[in-house]
């Protein structure tokens, strides 16, 4: 069971998450309407996870995201899953490029159409509290867009950028290789190809090495 | 024709142009004239400017003595022009823009040893010039200019005078709109009376002769042989038909004089074709442009936010519950079915929100009601209000759809401020179509003092109406009534 903040201004989704979250057996500490009030509720309820989304009053710009990354600073345990309403590459970058150390909650960047689907959207919760990743693939599309201009990326196989794409959602070697229908060995031939061609040293965890070529795709 | 629409209570309207405006054959047509709003509004437009007319014509005369009365004229006999050009707009719906204001010919004095360079320099950038000696009189080019001229080629000024008041006192006497308005009273003077003569005159005549019998019987008018003598009573019916034409003649020829006056009023009175007229016209769309442009993108802003906010929400609810019902009735078994029930139940409600908020927020990018037509939008629109409302409607024909809009939802959002902040008891909504204007007034009991505030709805719906080329008047001292008038141009 996880004691989680809720923080979306429309009252209506607001209620739907508490529904779907109280159904899985989750204790939903607050749901709150604005940043200030997140913050306010993070600092009482101390939870394990703060559900974010990006646009909220009084501007309806990105005031949740940068709560979550004021939060992340401040209570890097806590587990943070931010929802938007457009895939908002820059702000995902932003998020998941600070590296707050060991211990560190994960952090998850959803649309919000995927709420609607209650096994995916519980199951990112689940990863996220574990202190994982979960990244929607839209969102790793419209960072892989954003940085196929860079030069090196361009000399990404086909293949491989899939492989990277998986991967920045946060898949297992395991699931990238049941995805593709390839042996685990072959991913992982393509993954070290991948950290070379980037330049990045090979690590083995799976949250740090989202991380870092999020942080490559995002800079 | 005036109806009182109470917020319960159907409206109906009737329309005087019912009858005029639906016949085609001439005949009916040329019978019917007489009567139309137009007939009415150039009799008016004839028996208000006639005095108007011959005063300006008089002072435009008595002011033509001397040079200092030219210039000391200038001013009033515009603001003379201007008063007819609100006339016929406001009478015949012929909107005709105020030429550019009265600029100064200003002359610059310089003083410098270097007359002739300056001179010259001044006169290459477009300056008229004189010189005597080492003194050069400029003008068509302000000081400062003529001053950066000077230091950019080293030319020592001794003295560099801008001559103010003579500078305006030049302007006006060469103040080209100022001699079009006097020469435009001069024609007046005749049109005017040819009018008057024609809108009034005419139809009296016509009544007279229309009934020439009954005078010649009872009241023994007429040369002859005396009342009650059966020939002259006989002959006296020949003059029947001459008031019948004369009757039938007015409005046409009414209106001739009127549609040659605009003619006139156009030319002498509007801008013409003034390059500064004209320029000033550009920077007046470029501003009306930038609004329009503006104005769409905050639309398309809100329309994205209410969105959103609203049926997005309801349906992103909706889908979870549904995902939630859909995993109870395939992972449990036996299926908790009250449980079910109560999500699909909520997952319902959450789908008429959205149809609700969707249908609202459609009305609100375009009210399928004025597919009927403005008349049948605005009788719903005043069926609506919460503050009884009487409506006045005279649309002949109707204006194009993007006035038809904007008419619209600035009549809903003057009923509505009514509603809001006036507290009116009772509001009037005239919407008045003459040829080339539509007029949309509404005009409340409540308690005055609105204003065109920053970031408030008049402003903003003023910016609207700017777009399209329109105006928006407000009359509301505190205590009240309230008048906020709105004219649109026919077409966009």
């Amino acid at each position: 069971m996880l004691r989680i903040v809720i923080a979306e201004d429309a009252a209506v989704i607001r209620a739907g998450l508490a529904e779907v979250l109280a159904d899985r057996g989750h204790e939903v500490v607050a749901a709150v309407g604005d940043a200030e009030a997140l913050k306010a509720a993070v600092a009482e309820h101390k939870p394990d996870v703060a559900i974010i989304d990006v646009r909220m009053p009084p501007d309806h710009t990105d005031e949740g995201l940068r709560a979550a990354i004021a939060i992340r600073r401040e209570r890097p345990a806590t587990s943070i899953l931010v929802f938007s309403q457009y895939v908002e590459t820059r702000y995902a970058a932003d998020l998941l490029r600070m590296r707050p150390g060991p211990g560190a909650g994960g952090v998850g960047y959803l649309l919000k159409d995927r709420v609607a689907n209650v096994r995916e959207f519980t199951d990112a919760i689940a990863r996220v509290a574990a202190g994982g990743t979960a990244l929607d693939p839209e969102v790793v599309t419209g960072m892989l867009n954003a940085a196929r201009h860079a030069s090196t990326l361009a000399t990404l196989t086909g293949r491989e950028r899939d492989v990277l794409a998986l991967m920045a959602e946060g898949r297992s070697n395991t699931a990238i290789a049941e995805r593709l229908v390839v042996s685990e060995r072959a991913v992982e031939k393509h993954i070290s190809n991948i950290f070379s061609k980037l330049g990045l040293p090979p690590s083995d965890s799976d949250h740090r090495r989202v991380l870092a070529v999020l942080a490559y795709l995002g800079s | 024709m005036r109806t009182p629409a109470s917020g319960d209570g159907a409206a109906k309207i009737s329309d005087n142009h019912t009858m005029a405006g639906l016949t085609s054959s001439p005949l009916r047509r040329a019978v019917t004239a007489p009567f139309t709003r137009r007939a009415w509004a150039d009799l008016a437009y004839a028996v208000v400017s006639f005095p108007l007319a011959m005063a300006a014509f008089a002072f435009s005369l008595v002011m033509l003595e001397n040079g200092i009365f030219w210039a000391v004229s200038a001013p009033a006999v515009r603001k003379l022009g201007a008063a007819n050009r609100y006339l016929a707009r406001r009478l015949l719906g012929e909107d005709i823009p105020a030429p550019p204001p009265l600029r100064p010919y200003a002359w610059v004095r310089v003083q410098t040893p270097d007359a002739g360079r300056l001179a010259a320099l001044a006169e290459a950038e477009g300056g008229r010039v004189k010189q005597h000696g080492d003194k050069v009189k400029i003008a068509k080019l302000p000081a400062t200019r003529i001053a950066e001229l000077a230091a950019d080629e080293h030319i020592v000024v001794h003295a560099l005078r801008p001559q103010g008041t003579i500078g305006w006192y030049n302007g006006a006497i060469r103040d080209r709109y100022a001699w079009l308005a006097r020469l435009y009273f001069g024609m007046k003077a005749i049109t005017a009376s040819l009018h008057l003569l024609v809108a009034v005159g005419f139809p009296l005549a016509g009544l007279f002769y229309l009934t020439y019998p009954l005078w010649q019987e009872f009241a023994g008018a007429g040369p002859g042989l005396g009342s009650g003598h059966p020939v002259e009573l006989a002959a006296s019916f020949l003059f029947v038909p001459v008031g019948a034409a004369l009757l039938l003649a007015t409005p046409w020829l009414s209106r001739a004089v009127s549609e040659l006056d605009v003619m006139f009023i156009r030319g002498f009175l509007g801008p013409g074709n003034d390059p500064a007229a004209l320029a000033e016209r550009v920077r007046d769309l470029e501003k009306a442009r930038a609004h329009a442009v503006d104005d769409s993108a905050a639309r398309l802003r809100s329309i994205e936010r209410d969105l959103h906010d609203g049926a997005q929400a309801q349906l992103v609810a909706l889908a979870m519950k549904l995902g939630l019902a859909k995993e109870k009735l395939e992972l449990t078994a036996p299926p908790d079915l009250t449980r079910v029930a109560q999500l699909v139940d909520d997952a319902h409600r959450n789908a008429i929100e959205a149809i609700s908020e969707l249908r609202t927020l459609a009305r609100g990018i375009h009210p399928s009601v004025l597919d009927n037509g403005l008349t049948d939008a605005l009788t719903t629109l005043a069926a609506r209000s919460a503050v009884p409302v009487e409506l006045i409607a005279d649309i002949p024909e109707r204006p194009s759809a993007a006035i038809e809009t904007i008419a619209y939802f600035s009549a809903a959002e003057l009923l509505a401020n009514v509603a809001k902040h006036s507290g009116a008891r009772h509001a009037t909504l005239e919407a008045v179509h003459v040829p080339g204007l539509l007029r949309i007034r509404v005009t409340d009991d409540g308690r005055g003092g609105a204003s065109p505030a920053p970031g408030g709805g008049l402003r903003g719906l003023a910016e609207r109406v700017r777009t399209v080329d329109g105006r928006l008047d407000i009359d509301s001292p505190p205590g009240g009534p309230t008048v906020v008038t709105v004219e649109l141009p026919s077409h966009a």
